[in-house]
């Protein structure tokens, strides 16, 4: 009896498993509005993938001020932190950063919006091509602090994305073209007063 | 004496097979000075040289055929350069491919397919690659030079010990000759840095508003299949990135970095203000990881030290038993153009250019080149 219901508990845990990344990644798992304008748009990690979020704002008609190393006094007046998800060394380099550093800010703006109660929108909009080491940690990091995130699905071809938000009960957007995530922020925005 | 005798033929045989050996071998060499014929389409309204527009430059091997056309409705204009680095064929084929097509709806298209001339004399020393490739077209075969990324030492020997560009950054001695760490050059200073100089004097006499310089790297550079773009293009960059992924092409998006001076990307933008983005498609015949090179690598893309590198995960873009052959690379700068001009557009409405005549990938892909070079 035992060994049955380790073996059926074990196949229902491998079913769930299984099915994670589709769950999670469900557009239906997005809730109605819940971020308020204006969104202040920074980089973890410095990749230019943050250009792409302020063209996809400006698209859904977003007020949105970018700040690629925002520190937490650019939090003043923002409505949502949009926190684009993507390490390069390059960019790094660029802006005089290294690692810890980068890692330091992001930490430090996060805990000033948790303070300020301003909720955090997660974006990973490179697909699996801005995947690696430091960005996975990153991820691993920031992720569980967001109230929503919206990625590009080939990023997530691993379940990194769904296994963290099915986790944590994080809704989850994932879109196979980048520009479908205007419409996702449209819809995830309220609009403005 | 008999001795002596066979000794005194033996070494003049051996004098005159060398005489004969670097008469051919020069003979081989200068023949890299001959430019390939670019045959203008219709559409073009104006061509003429960089001379016309730097006259110093007149009569140097830095001169260079610049083509214009334009449209009947006033719009931007945009500046395309190929061939910054001779031995990236694609960039350089692709502005060929605009002038032998084009034709100008709105605004201005200036076209420099041989931006870096002088590097088109040579090829790399010591890289055994070939000096030639042929690619099809309507009129048969055609042959086109693959040069050196560097313009020819020849024309401005010798390189300093170390190299302090234009934009201020100090950079090792061969950089001076590097049009693309020249800018936004020179006008009493190297022939590379005149010529970057003159190209500079094209946007502005041009009032270019958007310059695109193609470019190519090996497949484990990690620039790659990427828009390089400046601070003030950056809406633009992004915009047609999307537009070409939803066309099925990843292209990645890198930033050109404030403290990595002379190139296109930074100094076209800074020193003269336009928007400015660069774009690379992978080139098998330039890394260091690749096998054998021959005048099949750069047309086929096939090389079987990169199929395995790509398995080994070396690779930074994908790469299979397909090889990725010049056509696919051709297609994909042709294809970042179309989405940067729809970008230009909807970012800047009335600095919009549009064209016609300008080959779509999938036509590229199914018919190869051959349809589109005259």
């Amino acid at each position: 009896m035992k060994l049955f219901r380790l073996i059926a508990g074990a196949t229902a845990a491998a079913a769930a498993l299984a099915l994670l990344p589709v769950v999670a990644a469900q557009p239906g798992a997005a809730q109605g509005p819940v971020f308020d304008p204006p969104m202040l748009v920074t980089s973890a990690g410095q990749s230019p993938d943050v250009q792409l979020a302020v063209v996809l704002a400006k698209r859904a008609g977003i007020e949105t001020k970018l700040a690629k190393l925002a520190a937490a006094k650019d939090l003043e007046g923002a409505g949502t932190l949009g926190l684009v998800v993507g390490a390069s060394l390059k960019g790094l380099g660029a802006a005089g950063l290294d690692t810890a550093k980068e890692k330091a800010r992001v930490q430090a703006l996060l805990a000033e919006a948790a303070r300020r109660k301003i909720p955090v929108l997660f974006l990973h909009l490179g697909g699996e091509q801005r995947r690696g080491e430091l960005t996975d940690a990153m991820v691993a990091e920031y992720l569980p602090a967001a109230r929503m995130a919206v990625i590009v699905k080939s990023a997530d071809g691993d379940g990194l994305f769904s296994k963290i938000c099915w986790a944590r009960g994080i809704p989850l957007v994932a879109v196979e073209k980048t520009a479908e995530a205007a419409e996702v922020l449209k819809s995830a925005f309220k609009p403005k007063a | 004496m008999k001795t002596s005798r066979t000794s005194l033929l033996t070494a003049a045989g051996l004098l005159v097979l060398g005489a004969a050996a670097a008469f051919l071998a020069g003979r081989s060499f200068l023949s890299m000075r001959a430019a390939e014929a670019i045959h203008p389409a219709p559409g073009l309204t104006r061509q003429a040289l960089l001379s016309d527009y730097f006259p110093a430059l007149a009569g140097t091997p830095g001169d260079t055929d610049v083509y214009v056309f334009e449209g009947p409705e006033a719009g931007g204009t945009v500046l395309v350069t190929g061939g910054a680095h001779p031995n990236e064929p694609a960039g350089f084929i692709a502005a060929v491919v605009l002038v032998e097509n084009l034709r100008a709806l709105r605004g201005r298209v200036v076209v420099i397919p041989r931006a870096n001339a002088s590097g088109f004399t040579c090829n790399d020393p010591q890289e055994a690659n070939p000096q030639r490739f042929t690619v099809p077209s309507r009129s048969g075969p055609r042959q086109f030079r693959l040069g050196s990324r560097l313009s020819n030492p020849v024309h401005q020997w010798p390189d300093p010990t170390l190299y302090e560009n234009p934009a201020g950054q100090m950079l090792s001695a061969s950089e001076v000759r590097n049009l693309n760490r020249c800018y936004p050059g020179r006008p009493r200073g190297y022939l590379t840095e005149r010529t970057a100089f003159g190209i500079m004097e094209v946007i502005r006499r041009e009032r270019v508003d958007l310059g695109i310089d193609l470019h190519e790297s090996a497949p484990e550079y990690p620039v790659i299949n990427a828009i390089v773009f400046h601070d003030d293009s950056a809406e633009l960059a992004a915009l047609a990135q999307m537009s070409l992924q939803d066309e099925g092409l990843d292209f990645r998006l890198e930033a050109s970095p404030q403290n990595l001076r002379g190139l296109s990307h930074r100094e076209w933008g800074d020193a003269a203000g336009i928007k400015a983005l660069l774009i690379e498609t992978p080139n098998p015949v330039q890394g260091r990881l690749k096998g054998r090179t021959t005048a099949a690598l750069v047309v086929e893309g096939k090389d079987k030290a990169y199929l395995k590198a790509a398995r080994l995960g070396r690779l930074f873009v994908p790469y299979d038993e397909k090889g990725i052959p010049l056509e696919e690379r051709v297609a994909r700068h042709l294809a970042a153009i179309s989405a940067i001009l729809r970008s230009q557009a909807e970012v800047d409405p009335a600095k919009a250019v549009e064209v016609e005549g300008l080959p779509g990938r999938a036509g590229i892909l199914e018919d190869g080149l051959g349809p589109f070079l005259r």
